[in-house]
């Protein structure tokens, strides 16, 4: 049984979900895990499918895109590759909170540095309203710290850099939030 | 997923609302360090601190680190040294102070506690020797800290001892009269001691601990009072069982961090855990007061008529969130009220809102008692007796821990300030109305006896 994973955006709206589920169902799709963001105004989903034998990738996403591009959606759908059998490296979760004046750049200054210690972002929110107010520009990243990595170096790599953009930076495991909020 | 406001309500705690472990305390059990040679006493006494020690402070900086949390204090406590050191005079006891004072800097640590006796009771040699010891003891070392323990609910208050106190505390200010008699600042007079604190200057190791074993205080005075301050503007007209409830609440969360970093300090040091200490227990720095939280609930200020209720209901909030959030909560747990460690406390003493009596009042429903009071230098022996005489009754009747950390500052009188430096603060010396001196009650000696509800068994 082949995996699949579909990508919808759109200008959200009600039953966008409804559609998509509804037309991969038609085609004798099962949803595996399904996740869904909105930005702004805009609808981002990844749909996980097992398809049936014979039904191709190519063939599926003719077909999505015949039924919901008129609806405005782009659909995109890729044949999900094989699980890494090595698996990822052990790693504890972090999360890492910046906040401070807006710039251009943020984010890549930030992930350059996390991807240089090979830290594995799993989430990120970032809210960019502009200006200098620090409350109003924030980015969380939970990442995977992994084991091996000198989290030493890393945190001194990241403080240095936000204090270069007068960004204060909070580097904490991430079991200090779960063990304050969650009795 | 953690939610934004989930991470940016714990921020705002560590970053703007002083949160933080106040202490992470190693209790050393010496019992297998005693000898009848007081030099190999003393070696038996640093190597096996040494040894456990060692990483104590790169273990807290670490895990701090890893949590985003300031470990502020890394702190040592000891079997008591009147026993341990049991075969030997007051010189004895000297040589066994300043070895743990050169523990403490070897090891890093803040304080080393322990410095102690229990004589609710009577006194052994070792108990005399140590009370004897006292005032020199703490005059030359500059991080031990002493505790004696002269009453208890299960045995009275021993007199003999409350003298013999009064007299060490003058005796160990006069030592100290340049430094406003700061050696007093490292010494309590308790009733029912527990055997587990973590803060100074009462921490000790109880005869029924383990061998060794990770305690913890936290504090965060700072928190309550924003949660009450939210709290409030959110609904103006919030009962006080509702904002009894936020202290619980914020109690809970601030027990947490307590519970998360003292497990994971002891299991990265092969040490037992034991109890997290929940105490407000306030710096000399503005936004970490407890008596700033007077202020929150509608108070004009600590010492205020309604500030006991005040007390009482914040201890009791505090006490009830801490027992929820961990398994093994111990030490003093509930609000300090130190004069001089406190700026809006040593504030309400300077404006006359703080007198003797109503501390003492408000003692009867918070966790410790006539904690960092600078009295005039010349209250006599047997005045002082008679505060701490009436601090143990306190404690001694209501089945809790009362203790007094006073100071009598040499040559200065009440109104004068006396400092005291770093986180011991400055306070404005109290009056101490009524004292005629000579009063012979205190010096009848004896032991009141315990109170009828001792009977227990």
């Amino acid at each position: 049984m082949e995996k699949v994973i579909v990508t919808v955006l759109a200008n959200d709206r009600p039953g966008i979900l409804a559609s998509v589920s509804e037309a991969i169902f038609r085609e004798g799709g099962n949803l595996d895990q399904v996740s869904q963001t909105l930005l702004e105004t805009q609808f981002a989903g990844l749909f996980i499918a097992s398809l049936p034998e014979g039904l191709g990738v190519e063939h599926l996403q003719q077909k999505l895109r015949s039924v919901l591009s008129p609806q405005g959606m782009d659909i995109l759908v890729k044949p999900m590759p094989e699980p890494d059998t090595a698996g990822p490296p052990p790693s504890e979760p972090f999360v890492i909170t910046c906040f401070g004046p807006d710039r251009r750049g943020l984010v890549a200054e930030i992930t350059a540095i996390l991807a240089r210690h090979r830290v594995n972002v799993t989430n990120l929110r970032a809210m960019f309203e502009g200006g200098n107010d620090p409350s109003r520009n924030l980015m969380v990243y939970e990442a995977d710290v992994p084991l091996a990595t000198d989290t030493s170096a890393l945190s001194q790599d990241l403080r240095k850099r936000a204090g270069e953009f007068n960004l204060v930076i909070n580097i904490q495991h991430r079991n200090i939030f779960e063990s304050i909020t969650r009795i | 997923m953690i939610h934004d406001r989930e991470i940016l309500t714990i921020l705002g705690m560590l970053n703007n609302e002083h949160l933080d472990v106040r202490t992470v305390t190693l209790g050393v059990n010496l019992f297998d360090c005693v000898s009848d040679d007081i030099h190999r006493l003393c070696a038996n006494i640093e190597k096996k601190i040494c040894g456990l020690a060692e990483n104590l402070v790169p273990t807290c900086n670490r895990i701090g680190e890893k949590y985003g949390i300031q470990v502020v204090n890394k702190r040592i406590s000891v079997s008591p040294i009147a026993t341990i050191a049991a075969p030997f005079g007051p010189e004895g006891m000297v040589a066994v102070a300043r070895t743990l004072d050169r523990i403490a800097q070897t090891v890093n640590v803040d304080f080393v506690g322990g410095f102690s006796a229990l004589v609710e009771k009577g006194m052994a040699r070792g108990d005399e020797a140590l009370i004897a010891a006292l005032p020199q003891a703490l005059a030359e070392t500059h991080r031990v800290c002493a505790s004696v323990n002269v009453a208890s609910t299960r045995e009275g208050i021993n007199m003999d001892a409350v003298l013999r106190m009064s007299r060490a505390i003058k005796e160990a200010a006069a030592l100290t009269a340049d430094k406003d008699g700061l050696a007093c600042a490292k010494l309590c007079v308790f009733a029912n001691i527990p055997p587990d604190i973590p803060f100074m200057a009462g921490a000790y190791l109880g005869i029924g601990e383990a061998d060794a074993v990770i305690n913890v205080g936290v504090s965060g005075p700072g928190v309550v009072k924003k949660a009450i301050d939210r709290a409030l503007r959110e609904q103006p007209s919030m009962g006080l069982g509702d904002i009894a409830e936020r202290i619980k609440r914020t109690a809970a969360k601030v027990t947490r961090v307590g519970e998360l970093i003292g497990r994971e300090v002891a299991r990265d040091l092969g040490i037992p855990f034991g109890v997290v200490d929940l105490s407000l227990a306030p710096t000399p720095t503005v936004g970490d007061s407890v008596g700033e939280i007077f202020q929150s609930l509608g108070l004009v200020s600590i010492g205020a008529p309604g500030s006991t209720a005040a007390l009482a209901m914040l201890n009791d909030a505090v006490k009830k969130g801490g027992a929820f959030a961990s398994s093994h909560v111990g030490g003093l747990s509930g609000a300090f009220i130190p004069v001089s460690e406190d700026l809006n406390i040593a504030e309400a003493a300077r404006k006359g809102y703080l007198s003797i009596e109503k501390l003492e009042a408000m003692t009867a429903v918070c966790s410790v008692g006539l904690d960092m009071v600078a009295i005039p230098g010349d209250t006599s022996v047997e005045t002082l007796a008679g505060i701490i005489a009436d601090e143990m009754a306190i404690g001694m009747i209501n089945a809790k821990t009362t203790a007094c950390r006073l100071i009598p500052v040499p040559g200065k009188k009440a109104g004068d300030m006396a400092h005291f430096g770093g986180l011991l603060g400055f306070a404005t010396i109290i009056d101490i109305p009524n004292a005629s001196g000579k009063d012979p009650f205190v010096t009848r000696g004896g032991r009141i006896p315990a109170p009828i509800h001792s009977l227990k068994n």
